[in-house]
């Protein structure tokens, strides 16, 4: 009698579990059809590859729970706005985290940007030749970029998404797109450009 | 009509403005160029532009490791639910591979593939096009010729010289 029940429990569970495998089989899919786009954005704004990993992990443990599992209108865009915010995240607490822990190695000119050479101080020639510095820069400042147009940033810029695309991603037009990104373009060219003012 | 004629005359409109705007107004116009030259808040805010360009461009020529995608995947699909890891497609996922796309794949071969199809269309337009009109334009003289001598010696004579089987000038020569 106890085997019959556990056995008809398994088949249940197997039932159920199945059912869900069903429901939810279109996360493998957004994966597969997306998951080389979303790679490179996240790649590009963070520069780093475990931490690509996590973000990229997050973005689909987000999306499984989104509304108790069930699929979002518009997936794409869901993703691609979760897995931008998620990598701003963590490199804005990667920031702070560097300036935390190592207050001695991040030590002056670079103790604002937690390691970060900040680009409103004044570095080396060479340093500001150094390809790696450029980066880092413009990832510390589009970091600090308000979030609207970050988004448009990242997406066009990084993601290298047409405007439509951006515009259906963020919900704006595809207009308003472009001059969300000519202002985040005006912002990034001041702040890297504060040390020749200075 | 009228319609598709405005959008011509407002995309003609529009390509003229925005020549003679990036002419008078561009990076390249002259009086541009002088005051870059002499304004030194200019050449920073110039600089500092160039700078953000090739920081983008730095960060975009960045490669990541080939297996990257891999990994990633392998990583989210372990935290998926127990189903969804055994799924076959989950299988397939945690060994794919970045791919390029299509139109990268076949970049390459876009200018021998547009010189082929212009050669196409200039046969196919020679084949259907200037032959079929050059058919119709020897049937229709045909018919004229046939008229004429018909209305001057008549429809019996004119059947003989130009017989209903003949359907070419050329036979009668």
């Amino acid at each position: 009698m106890f085997g019959k029940t556990v056995s008809y429990g398994l088949l249940w569970d197997f039932a159920v579990s199945e059912a869900v495998s069903e429901d939810q089989r279109w996360i493998l899919s957004t994966m597969q059809k997306h998951g080389q786009e979303l790679i490179t954005l996240l790649w590009r704004i963070l520069g780093n590859e475990q931490d690509v990993c996590d973000a990229y992990q997050d973005t689909f443990l987000q999306l499984a729970h989104y509304d108790r599992g069930q699929k979002p209108e518009h997936v794409k865009a869901y993703i691609f706005r979760t897995a931008n915010n998620v990598a701003i995240s963590m490199l804005r607490r990667r920031i702070a985290q560097r300036k935390r822990i190592s207050p001695a190695v991040v030590t002056g000119k670079h103790a604002d940007t937690g390691g970060f050479p900040d680009p409103a101080v004044p570095g080396s020639p060479a340093e500001e030749l150094d390809s790696k510095y450029l980066q880092e820069s413009l990832r510390c400042c589009i970091a600090q970029l308000p979030k609207h147009l970050r988004n448009v940033i990242t997406l066009r810029d990084l993601a290298e998404l047409s405007y439509a695309q951006i515009g259906r991603i963020l919900g704006i037009s595809a207009a308003t797109a472009r001059v969300y990104r000519c202002k985040a373009l005006q912002l990034l060219t001041v702040w890297m450009g504060k040390e020749e003012e200075k | 009509m009228t319609a598709i004629n405005k959008n011509n005359k407002c995309r003609r409109i529009r390509g003229w403005l925005s020549e003679a705007i990036s002419r008078h107004f561009g990076l390249d116009a002259n009086w541009l160029q002088k005051h870059i030259t002499n304004c030194p808040r200019c050449q920073r805010r110039l600089l500092s532009y160039g700078k953000v360009n090739l920081a983008i461009s730095a960060i975009k020529s960045q490669p990541h490791k080939l297996d990257l995608l891999m990994c990633a995947n392998a990583q989210a699909i372990g935290v998926l639910k127990h189903s969804l890891r055994r799924a076959q497609k989950a299988k397939k996922l945690r060994t794919i591979r970045p791919e390029p796309k299509l139109r990268e794949r076949f970049g390459k071969y876009a200018s021998s593939t547009a010189n082929i199809a212009a050669c196409i269309a200039i046969m196919l337009l020679m084949k259907f096009g200037v032959f079929s009109s050059m058919d119709t334009f020897q049937t229709q003289g045909q018919k004229v010729i046939k008229q004429y001598y018909a209305s001057r010696i008549g429809d019996d004579l004119a059947d003989e010289v130009f017989p209903k089987d003949t359907n070419n000038l050329s036979n009668l020569i």
